[in-house]
């Protein structure tokens, strides 16, 4: 990786943490895109595991802290999503935007579930309900706005993989 | 290689667990330890995205309440709106009943129901009648002035024609110069057509615009003294040997909500101190020069009669109608 793609990648990271603190609390839906992930599994396929579950765990803390009752919560399940993305990095440069809906929906839904796992919060019927339908209705969301935006970031600036 | 890349690969493995250690501590920590990280955390790295977030929530709510906001907003107006009609309302209502007091007898308080059907602009219904003591041909004021004359009385109610109706006449006079003439609607264009006119005003005389006309108490219907209106200016008509001014009446018919039913026994007592005279604040000395100057004017416009009248015998036609203002007369 080149100093212009990692320039690149990094600002592409931040664009999509603020579109997680913006459009997300405007437009105030229930099962809403999780910007973070994106930007998680955007950038762990291009590092390596160990700097992919750092960065997760990073993100994952600074979304926690809008949450303190469930500190540490989103920090271990975005590490868990970042590794796990980085060793499957080849599925995700795979030239199938079906795969890569797949992929962001799987790496949400998995987040989500160790996230509620973990932070044990809710009453088993209303976690329920959260895992089995807001998750993926939440995922499929996110599935479709990391499909959208891995293609913009590859038809700009990784144009070999577009 | 191979085993520089099991050693990376075992890095990565230990970078993931002291990660998930880490979180893991976090969340057993005792609450109000994770209060203070959190904290700590939101008062330095997370802090701006913080203000995006409440930045963005803000908007969110901005958005909702938007419709929210327009609808009380045009409540406001409405109300609003309300309370300057309650207002006039209310001036109209405490002049009436100044009014009342002044006559004290002999009069009928009444509302005024405006039909306002095709081709009956000019009749309205009163909500008194026989029963109230309402008689046939009884005079309508309000307080601005001459507002009509009943017509028909039924017991509960009755019909009054306003000052609009063809047939409407009062006999009337200036205040001050004691010009005589006969008050009735005039009938012009579009523009004119809420207008009055005096007629038959002697050719001497000449009346100011803004001279305040009101019933002469001659005929013995209108009492004298009531407001009738304002001279706007001459109209010209093909009567030679009188003047017709237009006069901007002192009751709007459209304002008339509520009226006063003049009795015939209050007639006898008269109504002529009732309405404020018009307050001459100029000085004795302008006054003077005034008077002189008006019978400057009177001698100048005899003369311009006269004129005038042999002018028109040797010509033999007929003006157009139109208004025009009287010219100043010199000093």
């Amino acid at each position: 990786m080149n100093w212009r793609r990692g320039a690149a990648l990094v600002v592409a990271f931040l664009i999509l943490v603020t579109l997680h603190y913006t459009i997300r609390p405007l437009l105030g839906w229930r099962a809403s895109i999780d910007f973070l992930v994106i930007a998680v599994l955007l950038v762990s396929v291009r590092m390596r595991p160990g700097a992919a579950a750092l960065l997760g765990f990073l993100t994952g803390l600074v979304s926690d802290s809008l949450t303190p009752a469930t500190l540490g919560a989103g920090a271990l399940a975005m590490s868990v999503v970042g590794f796990a993305a980085s060793w499957l990095r080849a599925v995700i440069f795979a030239d199938n935007v079906v795969l890569h809906a797949f992929f962001f929906f799987i790496g949400k839904w998995v987040f989500d579930l160790i996230y509620l796992i973990i932070a044990r919060g809710a009453p088993p019927l209303e976690l329920l309900a959260q895992a089995g339908v807001w998750s993926p209705l939440s995922a499929a969301l996110t599935a479709a706005a990391g499909v959208f935006v891995m293609l913009a970031y590859r038809m700009t600036l990784d144009p070999q993989h577009a | 290689m191979a085993r520089a890349v099991r050693a990376s690969s075992r890095a990565d493995t230990v970078i993931l667990v002291a990660c998930v250690l880490a979180s893991g501590l976090l969340t057993i920590l005792p609450s109000a330890a994770r209060d203070q990280v959190a904290s700590v955390l939101r008062e330095t790295v997370v802090q701006p995205v913080l203000a995006l977030q409440r930045t963005a929530e803000r908007g969110r709510n901005a958005i909702l309440e938007r419709d929210g906001l327009a609808k009380r907003l045009d409540s406001l107006t409405l109300a609003s709106a309300r309370l300057r009609e309650l207002e006039l309302e209310n001036q109209r209502l405490r002049r009436m009943v100044g009014l009342g007091e002044g006559l004290r007898t002999g009069f009928v308080v009444a509302e005024v129901v405006h039909t306002q059907s095709l081709g009956d602009e000019h009749t309205v219904t009163l909500t008194a009648g026989r029963n109230q003591g309402v008689t046939q041909r009884s005079i309508v004021v309000a307080p601005d002035g001459v507002v009509g004359m009943v017509t028909t009385v039924d017991a509960g109610s009755s019909l009054a024609i306003l000052w609009t109706h063809p047939d409407f006449r009062v006999s009337a006079q200036s205040v001050g110069s004691n010009v005589l003439g006969i008050v009735r609607p005039h009938i012009g264009g579009e523009g004119e057509r809420y207008l009055l006119e005096l007629t038959g005003v002697a050719f001497r005389d000449s009346l100011n615009p803004g001279t305040l006309i009101v019933s002469s108490g001659l005929g013995g219907r209108y009492p004298a003294g009531i407001p009738v209106g304002t001279v706007i200016g001459e109209v010209k008509t093909s009567e030679g040997w009188a003047r017709t001014y237009v006069v901007r009446p002192a009751v709007k018919p459209q304002d008339v909500t509520t009226v006063m039913v003049v009795q015939p026994e209050r007639l006898g007592v008269g109504v002529a101190n009732l309405w404020p005279k018009p307050v001459d604040s100029a000085p004795p000395q302008v006054r003077d020069s005034a008077a002189r100057a008006d019978s400057v004017s009177r001698a100048a416009a005899v003369a311009k009669a006269d004129s005038l009248v042999n002018a028109r015998l040797r010509a033999a036609d007929t003006p157009k109608s139109s208004i025009i203002a009287p010219k100043k007369p010199p000093l």
